[in-house]
Parts: C-alpha cells; structure tokens; sequence
C-alpha cells in the first residue's frame, strides 16, 4: 500500500485511532476507511493490538506502598532535625556502602535537594502530616469498599462514567467586564529603616501579598527596594494611597487588561467540550458495541476531559489574576550626600581627576589594541584579496594619462 | 471531581490533602508503569514510590501548561532511566528476575504471559513509545517530550512497534502452545 494508491499514509490511520489528528483531516480519514476496505483492515488490525494489548493487566499496587511512602514521607520532615543531631555522622555512617565518587557526588547531591526541601518545607505540612495520613488510611478503606464491587465489565463502565463525570463549571459566566490591573508606584523615602515592614503591613492589611521583593544597600549609593505586591483588585485604590503616604511619589501608573472575551470565550469552549464529553458518555452508557468500540470511546472521553480540564486551569490563572491586580512598587531612599561627610578636599578632587584621566588613557589604549586585534586581521585579509586588482586599475588608470602626455 | 491540575497547584501551596489524593488516583497506574518495564515486584514498588516523593519534592516546578499525567510519568520515566543506568554499574542487583507470571490473580495469566513475552520481543525506543500511548495513555506530543524526540520519530516508532506486535502476537500463540 502506496500513498499513490491511498491519499493517506498507514501512519495516519494510526494516527486517527489514536485521535491524534486535526478535526479536518480526521473526517476525511474517516470517509475514506469507510470505502477503502485496506484501510479498514489496517485499522482493524490496529485495533485489534489495542485491544490485546489491554488483556495486560498487572496486580494490584501491595499496601506497603501507602505505608511506606508515609514512612519516606516522616523521614522527609524529619531531616532537619537529624541535621541538628549531626547531619555528619549520618552521612559518614552511610557513606561506606557507596561503591564509587560519582555515586558519592550525586548522593550528596540528593541529599542537598532533600535538605532544601526539607528545609524550605512549610512547618505547617509537618504539624498536618499524621492527620493526613491517617485520612489517606480511611479513604483508603472506603475506595476499596467502593471499586471492590466494581469488576465486571459493566461495573467498570459505570466507573469510569462516575470517575470522568464533567465537574460543575468553576466559575459562572461574567456579568461585568473583567479587568486585570496592574499599577506602578516609584517612591522616595527618607527614612528607609521601617520600609520593608511597611510594605509587609500594607499588604496585610488589604488581603494581599508579596509576591516577590528586593532590597540592595550598595555602599556609596542610596538604598532601594523593589516589591511585587498582589492585592484583591478591589482594594487597589486604598492600597496605592497607602503606599503613596510611604514616601514622596516620584511615578505613578495604572493600567488595565481587558480579559472578558478571553474568559467568554474559553467558557464557551469549555461548555462545548462538556457537552461533547457527556454526548459521548451517554453512548458509552447505552454501549452495544465490541470492547474495541468501546475501548475506542473512552480513549476519546479521556482526550476530551483533558482538554477540559487545561481549559479550567487556564480560566483559573485568569480569574486569580482579575481577582489579584498586581502592584510593582520601588523605593528608593533620599540621596544623603550632604550626610556622609565634608565636601571633598580640593586635593582629594584633584587626586581622583588624575586617577580618572590615568584610567580613561589606560582605557583608550586598551580599547584601541582589543579594536586592532579584532579588525587586524580582517583587514590584512582584505588587503592581500584586494592588492592585485587594485594595483591592476591603478596602472590601467595610469598608462593613458602617459600614452596621452 | 477536582481536577489533577488544581490538585498540584493545591499542593504547592502546601495541601496534604491535595497529594493524598494525588497518590490514590494514581498510585494504580504509576505501580503499573513500572511492574510492566520490570520483573522485580518490590523493585518496582520501591520506584513508585520514589515516584511519589519526587512529585511532593518538585511540586514547585509544576507549571500548568503540561497536563498532571504527562509530568507524573515524566518524572517516573526519569526515575526508571536513572534506576537502569544504576543497574548497568551495579549488576549485583539484576533488573529482571527469573520468568515468574506477572499477573498472578489476574484473568488469564496464559494471555498475559503471551503479550507480554510478546511486548518483550519489541526493539526498546519503539516498546517505549507503544507502552507509553497504550497504558500511561498519553499524547505523541507528550511522549516526544518525555523522550525527548520529535514527534514525528514518536509516530513512526509507535507505527513500527504496532506493527511487529502484530506480527508476533499473530504467530506467538502457536509457540507458546507448542512449549507447553
């Protein structure tokens, strides 16, 4: 079987199994397994590996898993507290039963992740962690209460209609234009001490947070901070004026994403996707086909609800980013040059003149051998290139001025 | 139902709960993934559950562009290439045991045992790819990404590997009977 035969390449009616083809071409694809009976048992046969494939079933995950696991995951919590019982005698005790230093380099690599990890670990998870795992132990207990029942063919319909049942929609259509915003504020302050707790404050106060924030103290500079702050959208106004009492406003800006036709359409998307999803769960429901028919429709249920699912991930970072406008606020502090001293001594002055005109000659010579490095060669490239023919032109310029006098 | 994706985000910001149930939605198919590429049943257990811990550790490096699944056996792949190269310079701890069933409460152990004897008879990029679409049931696109191919080398590696299965599962049956 040739493509001069076929308009399709067997790879694309693989492809068109697997749903793994734009809707157009799908359609053609289709039309045409219709009336080329080749096709259609290559197609057949594809199917048919499926589906033996899916007689591969392996035994059920042991329970050790969930135990250990909880097991791995006490050890995590607890590896800053063994960093304090001495972290070097755990590692010199382990150490031995490495084979070789590259093992050696990436254990230690491994146990830095874990460390970091363990350290940046919110104290909050370690306190939560017995009471979550003794939730997981009971949900446990009550999923294989659920699926024990489950393994009849039919059953196993049920369940996977139960399990890719479409979630209500997270949030309901727009009745107003949704506006990300996103404002600007440059400050100067006088006094810079109390700043960062400030801005730690003013965010706390409107529900907002900080999403990122920097401060520099260079030595013969004034000191500056920059911060990213995220504050519920309605409380943007309150929250500038606040800032802006911080300090003397050097620049201030607002602006505003329309994101409505962004939001409609992806929920109209989604409410055709959802649509299709139950479409084709009612004709998994009320299934007279073969396993592969079957097999075939989940494959597509489970193509469909991963699009759903993207799509309400997506409306979701929009929504946070309309519910939170964003504000970037940097300070900097008033430049005391007065403060730090008497004025330069004349001699001093002159002193540093010298030193700077010393190093704008040292600066130009070395600027000028990096620029004759660099072009040299080019140049005497060219110049070997060009030699002959200009020399050529200059003597055929040259011998009718002579033949002339 | 909660989606995969709002789970991990859930995670990252630090919901127990989130991963607990991360961990029983999958805990299944991430098991699975590694009893069929080996077989060592407590090999395979100890690498899921690496799995697990690596999705708890990285749950910052999520990004929602990719879907859960598709960063969930990213991570188990990662975790079964860097068990494979362990086992080639460490031999003293073989990745395959002695032939044992690998489904022993399952349906038919003589069916399994054929395809998978059969799955083993594949070359390894293109039993990859075929195990990778028909069980982990993702996307060429993720698998090019997981394999760090171009899509294209992914279908046409599946295409093969669909293809020689069909060949040996079509003659393997004949074998398999004759042994016994």
């Amino acid at each position: 079987m040739t493509s001069s035969t076929h308009p399709f390449e067997q790879e694309e009616v693989m492809a068109y199994l697997d749903g793994e083809l734009s809707a157009n071409r799908a359609v053609s694809v289709a039309a045409h397994l219709r009336e080329c009976t080749e096709c259609a048992a290559l197609a057949e046969q594809m199917r048919g590996v499926s589906s033996q494939l899916s007689n591969w079933s392996v035994e059920a995950a042991p329970a050790s898993l969930t135990k250990n696991l909880e097991a791995a995951r006490a050890d995590h919590a607890l590896v800053k507290e063994t960093k304090r019982a001495g972290f070097a005698g755990w590692l010199t005790e382990k150490i031995p039963s490495f084979k070789n230093r590259w093992v050696l380099g990436a254990a230690g690599a491994a146990a830095g992740v874990v460390l970091l990890f363990a350290l940046t670990l919110p104290t909050r998870r370690r306190e939560q962690h017995s009471e979550g795992w003794a939730q997981l132990a009971y949900t446990e207990q009550l999923r294989s209460a659920e699926t024990a029942p489950s393994k009849s063919a039919a059953g196993e319909v049920e369940a996977f209609i139960a399990q890719a049942r479409p979630s209500p929609p997270p949030s309901p259509e727009p009745t107003q234009p949704m506006i990300a915003r996103t404002a600007s504020v440059s400050l100067i302050v006088k006094d810079f001490g109390p700043l960062e707790a400030s801005v730690k404050a003013v965010a706390q106060r409107h529900n907002g947070y900080i999403a990122s924030l920097n401060s520099a103290s260079p030595q013969d500079a004034a000191r500056t901070l920059s911060a990213t702050l995220r504050i519920p959208s309605a409380q943007l106004e309150s929250t500038i004026a606040e800032l802006k009492q911080l300090g003397r406003v050097e620049q201030e800006s607002q602006s505003g994403e329309e994101v409505t036709k962004e939001f409609t359409d992806r929920a109209a998307r989604m409410k055709n996707a959802r649509a299709t999803e139950e479409r084709l769960l009612d004709v998994l429901r009320n299934h007279t086909g073969q396993v592969k028919d079957i097999l075939a429709t989940e494959q597509e249920i489970a193509r469909v609800r991963g699009d759903i699912e993207q799509m309400e991930a997506d409306q979701r970072s929009l929504q946070t980013r309309v519910d939170f406008a964003t504000v970037e606020l940097s300070v900097q502090e008033e430049y005391k040059a007065s403060l730090q001293g008497a004025p330069t001594a004349i001699g001093t002055r002159l002193r540093n003149a010298a030193v700077e005109g010393y190093r704008t000659v040292v600066e130009s010579v070395i600027g000028f051998g990096v620029w004759a490095l660099q072009s040299l060669p080019t140049v005497l490239l060219w110049g070997l290139v060009l030699f002959a023919p200009a020399r050529w032109i200059w003597k055929r310029l040259r011998r009718p001025a002579v033949s002339q006098s | 139902m909660t989606s995969d994706e709002q789970l991990i985000l859930e995670l990252q910001q630090g919901s127990d709960e989130a991963f607990t149930e991360l961990f029983l939605r999958y805990r299944e198919r991430v098991y699975g993934f590694f009893r069929r590429r080996m077989n060592d049943a407590a090999q395979a257990e100890e690498l899921a559950q690496e799995t697990f811990l690596a999705v708890l550790r990285a749950a910052q490096r999520y990004e929602p562009r990719a879907t859960f699944r598709a960063y969930l056996f990213g991570i188990a792949f990662n975790i079964l290439a860097a068990h494979r190269r362990k086992s080639v310079l460490n031999p003293t701890q073989p990745d395959r045991a002695p032939d044992e069933p690998s489904d022993p409460s399952g349906t038919n152990p003589e069916n399994v045992i054929w395809v998978r004897q059969a799955v083993e008879r594949l070359e390894a990029a293109e039993r990859e790819v075929l195990l990778l679409r028909e069980f982990e049931e993702l996307s060429y696109e993720e698998i090019a990404k997981i394999l760090r191919a171009p899509v294209n080398t992914v279908r046409s590696r599946l295409f093969r590997a669909r293809m020689a299965l069909r060949e040996i599962l079509a003659i393997a049956p004949r074998n398999l009977r004759g042994r016994k």
